[in-house]
């Protein structure tokens, strides 16, 4: 139904004047067509693959180039861009802030994305970090998330959360989705935990204080996913400690769901459900040993159930 | 006949551009009021993420049920007639469910009704396809699954189970053609030619259908599969590499690394630039925002596949290039529109998903950040005490 037809409808049906009609079928013929995202999108595209050209060319390329001159032109490309980023940035408020420029927040990403790139081929040339890998990583962390602050991105902040986790260990690789992290490592189990319980704890505080409340949905989606995969994870292959990480689950699921009731963000009601679903019938078949006849009706049984609690967590705040 | 009530479906969209009128200042909240007291909408309301869900685990429980009475009723699945008939009898049973939640709960594309509807309709296409002799070829499958996918998608006005009809009628086609001793040559030319025929059908059933805005998605989701199919149909990347697969492999002969060079190359070449850049010019003349990004992408496989067969540059220069081409060209574009021009705009309109776009974008760069640190080569990078970035399973 074109929004002609509609106003007409309103018309006839008496619940719009001739004068206002005219007003909004002028605005409707003369709207512009918009290609903000469209074009947002090829910047992006555009940044990633510059980016990634030049992580490429470094490896490629250095006979015939010189390491230092690879280096220093991809340097001085990272300093522009963060330098043009600076040179427009927004003015510092705990709240959230729009970039006065269109191209700010994009210079931020590519200057950051160089930056790995430079930091991660002086290390592999130069090993200017030495033996201290720690330091690789923590270093681009620390940069990013205090990047994320001062010019209110949450795409860097994504990236300074990403850093923390190669930090402890923790290889995530979001669009390809979780096959390729390596959870089975006792010991990233407990640094993920860690890390999750001091990064939330850290969010919330923030939040608290009004610093950059809007930036909690980025951490928790993030850190929230790593905390949930960190506790199914413990409770697939640590079998002495499966007892506390179920309960573990369990209180994070409970968690979830409150504040995706609370803030009406519900893809973190979905996450407790998929989690919670997955480490629930985990342990139900590993216990319980069900034969095939239990196990078909559980399946009928707890998806039934998922479906009516889905559907009724929206409902539930219809009445408040 | 229609699953849902075309009223409500109607009532939404004005409800809708109502509002949107009203953000804009163009209404006053009191009219808004009358409008939406005019226009009433009993369907549920519920959240994207909880539609998700609810669809996934809508296939969870109707999975269970149906592997628990195939488990009850011992030896079911050996007779094919009686299997045949249990799973129309399912498909029934679903039909019957979904006309329960739509009439009683309101239900209205939350998620269960969904799923529902692509499981009553896959087993209904289970009973046909057990039923049908062991030797029926996969083309008269799939086309004998087309009318019976349609009535689903018509009565229901489904995306799903459009998407399914149309991979269903597009891999009869295709397959169906591979019969032909000339079927392999005439494939690009049909699947061009049947492609451009659906969509100009759809311009003109859009038009004349009496409730169009019940099938708006069922439109789009078609148009969409009928014009990609159009510019991969005359892609000569896809038309060589495809042939290439489908050639027989001459016994005794190694199977070459390389897909041959195909006949009528010049015109497969015409035909990979002219197909997009017909989509880029309709999105001008148009405004349709298919047409942007079909002729954006469209142009991008076109610039790829000349990449591909003539590569004049290394690959890490080619993709600094391209990067460095995309970010002066999308800057020029945005710094053109700062005013309107030629009727388009840079500032954002409700229509684009913004949550969305925010949300990939965080996806990407946290995907690129993971990539960039583990590219470093092991030796120096990787190991250590953290277990390193580079410690991922397949490094």
């Amino acid at each position: 139904m074109s929004p002609k037809e509609i106003l007409n409808q309103l018309y006839q049906q008496g619940l719009l004047p001739d004068e206002q009609r005219q007003i909004i079928a002028d605005v409707e013929a003369r709207r512009p067509f918009s290609l903000h995202w469209e074009l947002r999108s090829i910047l992006y595209v555009g940044i990633l693959f510059l980016s990634s050209g030049l992580g490429l060319l470094i490896y490629e390329n250095y006979d015939n180039l010189g390491h230092l001159s690879i280096l220093g032109g991809i340097g001085l490309l990272c300093i522009s861009a963060y330098a043009y980023a600076w040179y427009v940035r927004p003015p510092w408020t705990p709240a959230l802030t729009q970039s006065p420029s269109p191209f700010g927040d994009y210079a931020l990403v590519l200057g950051c994305l160089l930056f790995l790139s430079v930091e991660g081929y002086a290390q592999y040339e130069y090993t200017i970090f030495g033996a201290r890998y720690g330091l690789v990583t923590i270093l681009p962390a620390v940069l990013f998330l205090g990047l994320a602050y001062r010019f209110d991105h949450r795409g860097v902040l994504g990236m300074g959360l990403t850093a923390l986790m190669a930090w402890v260990g923790v290889t995530v690789r979001p669009l390809d989705l979780y096959l390729k992290t390596n959870f089975f490592d006792d010991r990233v189990i407990y640094s993920a935990l860690a890390l999750s319980g001091v990064v939330i704890g850290v969010a919330w505080l923030f939040q608290k204080q009004g610093i950059k409340p809007h930036f909690t949905f980025t951490y928790l989606l993030v850190i929230g996913n790593l905390l949930l995969v960190a506790l199914l994870a413990g409770i697939f292959n640590v079998e002495k400690l499966r007892f506390l990480f179920a309960i573990g689950l369990a209180a994070a699921c409970v968690a979830f769901d409150q504040y995706a009731r609370r803030e009406q963000s519900f893809l973190f009601g979905l996450m407790a459900a998929v989690y919670g679903y997955i480490g629930l019938s985990y342990l139900l078949y590993t216990y319980l040993h069900p034969d095939e006849y239990v196990f078909t009706f559980y399946l009928l049984i707890s998806g039934g159930a998922l479906v009516v609690y889905l559907l009724n967590a929206k409902s539930e705040r219809a009445k408040e | 006949m229609k699953a849902y009530n075309p009223d409500h479906i109607r009532n939404r969209a004005i409800r809708q551009q109502a509002d949107r009128w009203q953000r804009e200042g163009l209404l006053r909240a009191d009219q808004l009021m009358t409008i939406r007291q005019s226009y009433p909408v009993l369907f549920r309301e519920s959240n994207v993420f909880a539609e998700i869900g609810a669809f996934l685990f809508t296939c969870v429980a109707v999975g269970g049920a149906y592997a628990l009475v195939i488990l009850l009723m011992n030896g079911l699945v050996d007779n094919s007639i009686s299997f045949g008939a249990f799973n129309a009898l399912v498909s029934l049973g679903l039909v019957v469910l979904i006309y329960t939640l739509i009439r009683r709960y309101n239900f209205y594309r939350n998620g269960p009704d969904n799923a529902l509807i692509v499981l009553a309709a896959s087993f209904l296409l289970t009973a046909v396809n057990v039923v049908l002799p062991n030797d029926t070829a996969l083309w008269f499958r799939c086309l004998l699954a087309v009318p019976i996918l349609l009535a689903f998608a018509v009565y229901y006005g489904d995306v799903i189970v459009t998407f399914i009809t149309l991979l269903a009628f597009y891999v009869g086609l295709f397959t169906g053609l591979l019969e032909f001793p000339w079927g392999r040559a005439a494939l690009p030319f049909v699947l061009m030619a049947v492609s451009w025929g659906l969509w100009f059908l759809l311009k003109q059933v859009r038009i004349r259908v009496p409730d169009p805005i019940y099938y708006t998605d069922v439109f789009n989701m078609a148009e969409w599969i009928a014009l990609i199919v159009l510019a991969a149909g005359g892609n000569y990347f896809v038309v060589r590499e495809l042939n290439g697969l489908l050639a027989e492999v001459v016994p005794g002969q190694p199977h070459p690394g390389v897909a041959p060079q195909i006949g009528l190359a010049w015109l497969f070449w015409i035909l990979t630039f002219l197909i997009p850049g017909m989509y880029a010019y309709l999105c001008f003349t148009r405004k349709d925002r298919m047409f942007v990004i079909l002729g954006i992408l469209g142009l991008a496989a076109a610039a790829s596949t000349v990449r591909y067969y003539h590569a004049l540059l290394p690959l890490s220069v080619h993709i600094t290039l391209v990067g460095i081409a995309l970010i002066g060209g999308s800057v020029l574009v945005i710094r053109y529109l700062r005013q309107p021009r030629y009727g388009f705009t840079d500032v954002p309109d409700e229509e684009s998903p913004r949550q969305f776009f925010l949300n990939a974008e965080v996806l990407s760069v946290i995907s690129a950040t993971g990539a960039t640190m583990n590219q470093q080569p092991d030796m120096k990078f990787g190991g250590g005490d953290f277990g390193g970035a580079g410690a991922g399973k397949e490094y």
